[in-house]
């Protein structure tokens, strides 16, 4: 009972206002107001925003590909063989990420600069002459990998964790080669982590700004930078929250027939 | 599991009634229509200067000398609580939500707009010991043009905006904001991530005024705008970090972190220039306010005084590379910028027409549209 009104008094009141807003205008003065107009929602046809759309779902897809090549051999090594460090490490993962992600992504900036440490390294190495990582695709998506990864590594490494080592072993009798037992035993095994990450990566990412504000160039606008614009310079929160409502209906249908998917296929294999 | 199915019906019960509650509350936060324009009403009355309690102080982070703050709270046996805003609109939306600072710094045109609906408080000259210093005879501040009598602010900073490039990546720059588009800096320049100054840059290279709404002219700059999209690193206001780090070598950059770079950063101080374009700059400046619900005026008027005494402005001064226009404070700023005279700042320079106004929304969406589809394209 208390946990529903609580969540009905500060994120179903919120929401509320949100979509409130998005049938609402923008009087004179500056001050949104609410309203029954669809006009917002017609304006959202635009080919730009569905550009934006596509392209912000190309970077968070990278981004989901990327956390999980990284975030799996770490969660492996740690759960498997962390011995008793383990909580030593978990915790060291997850300590940096209490330092605010926009202080991280500055932090980034000062490394990868044209004139950067990074940068001088490979001067003085004579390998190259620099490399321009700052201000391309590269780069945000990088920075949304490295915002998002924890959301990754905790999930698999509790599903590596809670696995039975002895699957492992028994694999290795069955299958022989290492390679064979990890695709047709741990990873199964621990499918629901994956996927579970997977959702916690590519949510956020999908809706982020700060990496593309920071990292990115002239070509690489997110729809969560349009957002925001709207929510700030623009002066239009009742378009900002058009697009926020279309935007949250499209990631419910996706999320919905992915749940779907991967919930039964888990459901398969346990 | 049926004895769950009464409280069921309390949740739902109760979920429509918060949402009532919520919609009811809303009137309350101005998201329902209003037929009442903002009358003239007298502004909210002057505070005297005396100690009436702790400074909730209410800034951009970092804008303004550790050592200035650290001194009031000395003299006058009072803490100063910090908060930061990170945009305008975010400053804005906090104190029109209810929330009580004591003082906070808004830009001019934002000062016009919270003046006009009643949401700052008046500040009495008579009440400032030190308030000669930007209101003497003459001065530009006495009725600058977005706070009559300047009732209800103090000026804080001036700031200039205009192109800083590096002299040892670029041979020729021709003073025009047409260096922006240089061949040799491509893939190395910056625009600021700023939809006023974008928009401005572009609009005085076409001649046009720098508050621009005329769709045909809107239109014009967002070609000329899409047109520099290939010469461009990136859009960023982080234009201290941009040039600092050696990604940027041409700059649309803000004077005084121009100076700062220069001044403060660079390995080698000649390897940084910094031109105001012969089409025009914009000039701008903030403010200092007090809201109209302060629970601490007093003290933020003692705060005022204390930031215009002329030894805590030239260390201000110091701190941020931006001109104060405190009179005796000037002068430091002056031998800052003294080898680069285009970064340089007179309060003259205000009496320009180039100031970002008060535009009223459907003006701002329109400049908003086009800001966005040049950073979308």
């Amino acid at each position: 009972m208390v946990p529903t009104a609580w969540m009905v008094a500060f994120f179903v009141s919120s929401m509320l206002v949100v979509v409130l807003l998005s049938f609402g205008h923008t009087q004179a003065d500056g001050q949104p107001v609410f309203g029954t107009t669809p006009a917002n929602f017609a304006a959202l046809w635009d080919p730009v925003y569905l550009e934006l759309f596509l392209r912000s779902l190309g970077y968070a897809l990278a981004t989901v590909v990327l956390s999980v090549a990284v975030a799996y051999p770490v969660a492996y090594a740690i759960a498997l063989h962390g011995g008793r460090y383990k909580n030593a490490l978990i915790a060291a993962i997850v300590v940096p990420f209490f330092a605010s992600y926009l202080i991280r992504m500055y932090a980034w900036k000062a490394l990868l600069s044209d004139e950067g440490l990074v940068n001088s390294g490979l001067r003085k190495t004579g390998l190259s002459d620099g490399i321009a990582f700052l201000n391309t695709p590269w780069a945000v998506v990088g920075g949304l990998v490295y915002g998002f990864v924890v959301f990754m590594i905790l999930p698999v490494y509790a599903s590596l964790e809670r696995m039975d080592v002895s699957l492992i072993e028994a694999g290795k009798d069955l299958y022989h080669g290492p390679l064979r037992t990890f695709v047709t035993v741990t990873i199964p095994a621990t499918r629901a982590g994956l996927y579970g990450g997977m959702l916690l990566v590519f949510l956020p990412a999908l809706g982020d700004f700060v990496s593309a504000q920071l990292l990115g160039g002239p070509r690489t606008y997110m729809i969560g930078n349009l957002i925001q614009q709207q929510f700030a310079e623009g002066q239009n929160w009742p378009l900002g929250s058009a697009m926020t409502v279309a935007m949250m209906g499209a990631l419910t249908l996706l999320m919905v027939v992915y749940l779907r998917a991967t919930t039964t296929r888990t459901r398969e294999h346990s | 599991m049926t004895g769950a199915v009464p409280s069921a019906t309390r949740r739902s019960l109760l979920k429509g009634g918060l949402a009532a509650g919520a919609v009811a509350g809303f009137a309350g936060c101005g998201y329902v229509p209003s037929k009442t324009k903002p009358t003239e009403s007298p502004l909210p009355k002057s505070a005297k200067s005396r100690v009436d309690g702790d400074l909730v102080y209410f800034n951009w982070a970092d804008y303004l000398d550790p050592g200035v703050l650290k001194g009031f709270q000395e003299e006058y046996g009072v803490k100063v609580i910090e908060s930061n805003f990170d945009s305008m609109e975010g400053m804005y939306a906090k104190i029109n939500a209810g929330n009580q600072y004591d003082i906070t710094f808004p830009i001019a045109k934002w000062v016009a707009k919270m003046r006009r609906e009643g949401k700052l408080r008046a500040i009495d000259k008579d009440q400032l010991s030190n308030a000669e210093q930007v209101y003497y005879s003459g001065s530009y501040f006495n009725d600058p043009w977005y706070d009559a009598k300047s009732a209800v602010s103090v000026p804080f900073t001036v700031y200039k905006t205009g192109v800083g490039w590096r002299t040892d990546k670029i041979d020729a720059m021709t003073g025009s904001w047409n260096d922006l588009w240089n061949e040799q800096g491509a893939g190395h320049i910056f625009t600021l991530d700023d939809q006023d100054e974008a928009l401005a840059m572009a609009a005085l290279l076409l001649g046009y005024d720098v508050n621009t709404a005329k769709a045909s002219e809107l239109d014009e700059i967002k070609k000329l705008l899409i047109s520099q999209k290939k010469y461009l690193r990136g859009y960023s206001s982080d234009d201290v970090n941009n040039m600092s780090g050696g990604d940027a070598w041409i700059h649309h950059m803000w004077s005084g972190d121009f100076l700062y770079v220069r001044e403060a950063l660079a390995k080698k101080k000649t390897d940084y220039d910094f031109e105001a374009p012969k089409e025009g700059t914009p000039i701008n400046s903030d403010a200092y306010a007090i809201p109209a619900n302060a629970k601490h005026p007093g003290t933020a008027m003692l705060f005022i005084d204390w930031l215009l005494r002329p030894e805590n402005a030239v260390k201000n001064i110091q701190y941020l590379y931006y001109p104060f226009p405190v009179k005796d404070a000037v002068a430091a700023f002056n031998d800052l910028a003294k080898d680069v005279p285009d970064a340089d700042l007179d309060v003259k320079d205000l009496e320009n027409p180039d100031v970002f106004r008060l535009l009223p929304a459907d003006q701002v969406q329109a400049r908003a549209a086009v800001w966005t589809e040049v950073k979308a394209s």
